[in-house]
């Protein structure tokens, strides 16, 4: 069964649970700089707060709703898209989406050359920059957790739910009762985007006020090369064959060059 | 600087000796200089990390290495696959002087390209995984083999060249795999060419619409192959200077209308293109991308076009021109892809890149580090078409051992 | 030559067939035996950690402890370090079940944290990830300038709990080098908040007889308002009771506004150059000072340039830290006496440090001012505000009154019952005293951590020295302490006067827009 995390935005409380559970679980590194960064701060960085060491982010949005200023806490992690760029792009195969949902990576397949970094459509991956043998790193949604029939370290420790854990489909059903109920934005972010992720979120503030990729594609991008990989042999081996044809009919009767 | 290589079999009998010739001029201790500076860097980004070279980031995770010695090296090397295809496939035998030349251009431009990205790639040990671990989902890996394959292909075409002077007994093999080797040599270009432009597809969304197409892989193999005349005669003209040998203008000019036909395809496309998707507006809305697009296809292509079919291309001036162009052109056409293409996206959070002075060392390191290859090939073999190589007797080498005295 | 021609053009078919051929050959083999195998999920990156047993289950299992209690980067009073944080869930238990702060709001949460600033969590947590915000350093900054008289005060519960730091047991009784410590640091005047403790009586008793005479048109019960973590609670979630609270200010604050006005006249200090630092056994306190009310000494000398009345909270814990960074042997040091002006308390005050002490001294100066005469010694031992159970009630017979009901609460989650009670009309009491601490400010956010969590054994502990103090003190009545009777004479006139409303009273503002409260039981927030 294809599992899933859904993230009820309004809520989260900020508390950061979720991220020092990720730390402790991944044995992340603890950075003294971004230790002493407030959600606030994190939500303005280029990254989004999201760093090597640093799989997963709450970041805070001060916002207008209803005419009073509200905030928003928003997690931010690999969506674990259902047919992921990254694995599409990666050339030695050093992504994998598991049955189970998590998109994973090996350090020992990967040759680097950071196409995935380009290719996620939620920039989410990192680079160890600063080292001399470096990897990608981004949330691995807990993969062998999920395989011993375990719940994801984040969502483990949330105290108020605002992240839980199952089934995709359930909780995509979950979504969009919490939605009519609550009253809040008619879209579960994931439920298409990028063809689908295993994260879904729902919120009761504008998803684009918090930096959510809303005009993302829904088609699953790796159908974006899928047909030109799959014509490649086909044209290479034709071409190659009109190519001798038209140097055998062009040497015909000439000295060859040399 | 000469240099006299000698066989010497294992009694201590001089079997052959064979003679290698550079000639040290200010300019090239300047490429030595430069060289030597990129060698320092690299040797301190193995060590320390692409972080301590590079301004690369998270937001940037490629930068003018991927662009320059990626993306335009196979680009600029263009030339070798076109010129085979003329000169070897369809025979126009007309443009054969330079064919040589062009080979050669191509192979050392790869031979940076590889080079290159085995400095790029963060684990550049593992570089073989693709080999045996197949993506074969990814457009990079397409690029991956075909580029290895191509440079192994292009090192053996040179081996061709290479046995007329030393290990002269395999020339005879060599010289009849050529016509496989030739037809392989010229499959394996045109695909990744074109696939090194697919690569940008997959990056829906983050690409201005200005270069984001499903023509990607069109546009960058056309313009690939169009480029390739420009690069011969600007190569031509320098190491005319360099090496005193000029080839003539009617051959560059065959092949500047060659390339130029190309280019009319390459607007036709373009133009069809812009109307297919409704760019126009982002054309000439006269923001940066604009005229960074507009400039590309009017100084890189109109102009050169022009050159092309008007009495300027019958003088060398015009030639020059052409070539400035055109290959400016394509340079500009690689870097928007990558910066302007994505900078606004890449950005929007408050990213940032500008490459590193130590980037710019090794990437001009590389380009030196060719042009001193290129400038002691073509000083030691017959690559411009004046046989002087000596036609000493077949010797095969099976024992032998190196001794070697300088000069 | 036409043959020759055939050849190459069969071999290059065939060659790059079988180049094609070869290659993908050699790759599917490599494929096979185990190179290009599907990553399986112990080859993914990082899952080599360690968490708490409780939350290696499957989703939705049922944890009774799960995260921790959200804490804002500008809580003036709290700081946690995530990097020690074990996510054992101690602090949500204590802010949740004990003191019900946490989870008692609805989500989506507005725009703050609510945090009553009380620091139990600090006392809770295991891994001592959560503590005070370190404001050490602004103190040894203020010492170190000559240009500045540093005036400090040390709360009643302080003294009996800052031996612990250096080894003493529990409840150690350390006034006197604890003052001797002070002056070593460098504070150039060292005043008891007893002192004011005893003022807040005053003014507290007093505001109570004219509530109960209906002198002054304020609901009845009047409760106490001494614990700013108390006070930030009913802002919180009883706005609607915020007029029972007492208006007079907590004995820090008073002590901080006389220091900058009574004290600066009468030592003629410029209290522009006074930097007043109270060391207090409570984090809420850090709080409380920076209360936009809290500068009573500027508006009433009428200069802006004058700070807040307290200009720096320490923790009891705080100061252990300052003595031991300077290297004072604490336990050798010799018992000193407190200054005068404002260093004299009485027993009264001193039991202020615990539950139900602010009442006994109270119930023992309501006596004499309804009655004009000496409490009975009954009262100087009103066990039934004594111990730490949470709700305690007691009826105290005063002549002419009658019957006077009292409560006293510590722990806010009681304080909740009985607030919930009062809201349903039931309070039949005519004073309260309500500490946001169970036990009492003697077991506050910032003492020394006996144990934790905390026992009610160091509680009684902590209490019984305080009681002791109380028992051999000469003085056992507020109204009896010479320095207050001086400063009514010289400087405040009476209670409740003119110039004691300006300084020793203030006001409070409801905080119920920050959030949503809580609307019924079965909203739980999990
Ligand atoms: S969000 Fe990015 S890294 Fe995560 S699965 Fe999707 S493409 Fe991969
Ligand atoms: S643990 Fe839950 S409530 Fe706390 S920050 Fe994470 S998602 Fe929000
Ligand atoms: S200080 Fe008190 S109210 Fe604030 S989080 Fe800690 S326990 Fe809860
Ligand atoms: S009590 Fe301390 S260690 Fe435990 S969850 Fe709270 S902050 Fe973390």
């Amino acid at each position: 069964m294809a599992k899933g995390v859904l993230v009820d935005i309004p809520k989260c409380i900020g508390c950061e649970s979720c991220s020092v559970a990720c730390k402790l679980w991944n044995e992340l590194e603890w950075d003294e700089q971004e230790k002493n960064k407030t959600a606030i701060d994190r939500a303005k960085e280029p990254n989004n707060g999201l760093w090597p060491e640093e799989w997963t982010s709450i970041n805070r949005y001060d916002l207008e709703k209803d005419g009073e200023s509200v905030a928003r806490y928003v997690k931010a992690q690999c969506m674990h898209c259902e047919d992921p760029a990254c694995v599409s792009s990666c050339f030695s195969k050093a992504f994998q989406k598991l049955p189970e949902g998590p998109v994973i990576y090996d350090q020992s397949l990967c040759v680097g050359c950071r196409y995935c970094m380009m290719a996620c459509p939620f920039d989410v991956l990192r680079y160890e920059w600063k080292k001399a043998i470096p990897g990608v790193r981004k949330c691995q949604m807990c993969a062998t957790r999920v395989a011993n029939n375990q719940e994801t370290a984040c969502t483990s420790v949330c105290p108020t739910g605002a992240i839980i854990f199952g089934d995709r489909d359930q909780l995509l059903a979950e979504a969009k009762k919490r939605i009519k109920e609550n009253g809040y934005v008619d879209r579960v972010f994931g439920e298409k985007e990028a063809g689908g992720t295993s994260w879904l979120y729902i919120s009761d503030t504008p998803f684009e006020q918090m930096r959510f990729r809303t005009d993302v594609t829904t088609k699953p991008l790796p159908s974006y090369t899928e047909g030109y990989m799959k014509a490649t042999p086909f044209v290479g081996v034709g071409w190659a064959a009109i190519l001798a044809g038209l140097y055998v009919f062009n040497n015909k009767g000439k000295e060859p060059l040399d | 600087m000469e240099l006299v290589t000698t066989v010497v079999s294992r009694a201590g009998a001089k079997m052959s000796s064979v003679r290698w010739k550079f000639r040290m001029t200010p300019m090239r201790w300047v490429f030595t200089g430069i060289a030597a500076a990129a060698i320092a860097v690299i040797l301190v980004r193995f060590v320390l990390g692409l972080g301590a070279t590079t301004n690369l980031n998270d937001q940037w995770p490629w930068g003018l290495w991927i662009s320059f010695d990626v993306l335009l090296g196979v680009a600029l090397a263009g030339g070798g696959y076109g010129t085979a295809l003329i000169v070897y496939v369809l025979r126009r035998d007309k443009f054969y002087p330079i064919a040589r030349s062009a080979m050669l251009t191509s192979l050392l431009g790869y031979i940076v390209v590889v080079l290159g990205l085995l400095i790029e790639v963060g684990q550049w040990f593992n570089f073989w995984r693709p080999y045996v671990s197949w993506g074969h989902a990814s457009v990079l890996f397409e690029v991956f083999w075909c580029i290895s394959c191509y440079t192994v292909i292009q090192i053996l075409e040179f081996c061709e060249v290479g046995t007329e002077k030393v290990f002269k007994g395999a020339h005879k093999y060599l010289k009849k795999a050529m016509p496989v080797m030739l037809i392989i040599g010229i499959t394996l270009p045109t695909l990744h060419q074109s696939s090194l432009g697919q690569l940008f597809y997959l990056m829906v969304g983050k690409v201005n619409p200005l270069w984001w197409t499903a023509f990607l892989p069109v546009f960058f193999l056309l313009s690939s192959f169009f480029v390739g005349a420009g690069m011969i005669v600007i190569e031509s003209t320098l190491a005319g200077k360099a090496l005193n040998h000029k080839v003539e203008i009617p051959v560059l000019r065959g092949l500047v209308k060659i390339s130029a036909g190309a280019m009319i395809l390459y607007l036709m496309l373009k133009i069809t293109d812009m109307v297919v998707r409704g760019t126009f507006a982002n054309a000439f809305a006269f923001d940066l991308p604009s005229i960074m697009f507009l400039s590309e296809l009017f100084f890189g292509v109109i102009i050169p076009i022009i050159i092309a079919f008007s009495s300027l291309s019958s003088t060398r001036k015009g030639l020059i021109w052409f070539g400035i162009l055109t290959v400016s052109g394509v340079i500009m056409n690689r870097f928007d892809v990558l910066f302007t293409g994505m900078g606004k996206y890449l950005n929007q959070y408050g990213g940032s890149y500008v490459p590193a002075v130590s980037e710019f060392i090794v990437s001009l390191g590389l380009v030196s580090i060719a042009c001193l290859a290129y400038l002691f090939l073509a000083e030691n073999f017959n690559i411009m078409g004046n046989h002087e190589s000596e036609h000493a007797d077949d010797i095969t080498i099976k024992d032998g051992k190196y001794a070697s005295t300088a000069k | 030559m036409a043959s020759k021609v055939g050849r190459v053009k069969s071999l290059s078919r065939r060659s790059f067939l079988k180049f094609v051929g070869g290659a993908s050959l050699v790759g599917v083999t490599l494929n096979l035996t185990g190179c290009g195998k599907p990553i399986t999920p112990d080859k993914a990156i990082g899952g080599n950690g360690w968490m708490p047993t409780q939350y290696n289950a499957p989703g939705n299992w049922p944890t009774s402890v799960r995260g921790r209690v959200p804490i804002d980067p500008e809580n003036p009073a709290i700081v946690r370090d995530d990097q020690k944080c074990i996510l054992c869930g101690q602090c949500i238990e204590v802010c949740e079940k004990i003191q019900s702060v946490f989870g008692n709001y609805e989500l989506p949460i507005k725009k703050e944290f609510v945090c009553v600033n009380c620091g139990q969590c600090i006392q809770w947590c295991p891994s001592g990830a959560i503590s005070e915000r370190d404001d050490v350093n602004k103190v040894f900054k203020a010492l170190a300038d000559p240009n500045v008289t540093v005036v400090v005060q040390t709360a009643p519960a302080t003294r009996i709990g800052l031996g612990e730091e250096f080894g003493m047991p529990v409840g150690t009784n350390v006034q006197g080098k604890q003052v001797a410590a002070l002056r070593k640091l460098g504070f150039d005047v060292v005043f008891d908040t007893n002192f004011t403790a005893d003022l807040t009586i005053m003014e507290e008793g007093t505001e109570l007889v004219k509530r109960v005479t209906g002198e002054l048109h304020h609901p009845i019960p009047q409760m106490t308002s001494c614990c700013p973590g108390w006070v930030k609670f009913v802002e919180y979630f009883y706005p609607e009771l915020i007029p029972n609270l007492s208006s007079a200010k907590s004995p820090q604050q008073m002590e901080g506004a006389l220091i900058k006005t009574y004290f600066a006249e009468k030592k003629e200090v410029d209290p522009k150059k006074i930097f007043s630092v109270a060391i207090m056994p409570c984090t809420a306190k850090k709080f409380e000072c920076q209360r936009p009310e809290m500068n009573s000494a500027s508006k009433e000398l009428n200069d802006s340039k004058v700070s807040p009345d307290v200009d720096v909270v320490l923790t009891t814990r705080e100061l252990a830290r300052m003595i031991k960074r300077s290297g004072i042997d604490f336990a050798s040091l010799p018992e000193e006496e407190y200054d005068k002006l404002m260093g004299t308390g009485t027993g009264a005050g001193v039991i202020f440090g615990t539950t139900g002490g602010v009442m006994e001294a109270a119930v023992r100066s309501a006596y004499y001012l309804i009655t004009g005469q000496q409490p009975p010694a009954a009262l100087w031992n009103l066990t039934p505000v004594r111990g730490m159970q949470g709700v305690k009630e007691a009826a105290v017979n005063i002549p002419g009154v009658g019957d006077v009901k009292v409560a006293v609460i510590s722990g806010l989650a009681n304080a909740r019952k009985v607030m919930d009670q009062m809201k349903a009309g039931h309070a039949p009491w005519a004073f309260m005293e309500i500490m946001a601490c169970p036990g009492g400010c003697e077991y506050g956010g910032g003492q020394p951590r006996a144990s934790s969590p905390p026992s009610d054994e160091d509680r009684n502990r902590r209490a019984a020295s305080l009681y002791n103090i109380d028992a051999k003190a000469k003085l056992r009545n507020s109204h009896d302490n010479p320095e207050i009777k001086q400063i009514y004479a010289d400087f405040l006139t009476a209670p409740m006067s003119e110039k004691a409303e300006e300084l020793l009273h203030t006001h409070y503002v409801s905080r119920a827009d920050d959030f949503i409260p809580k609307k019924s039981e079965e909203n739980k927030l999990y």
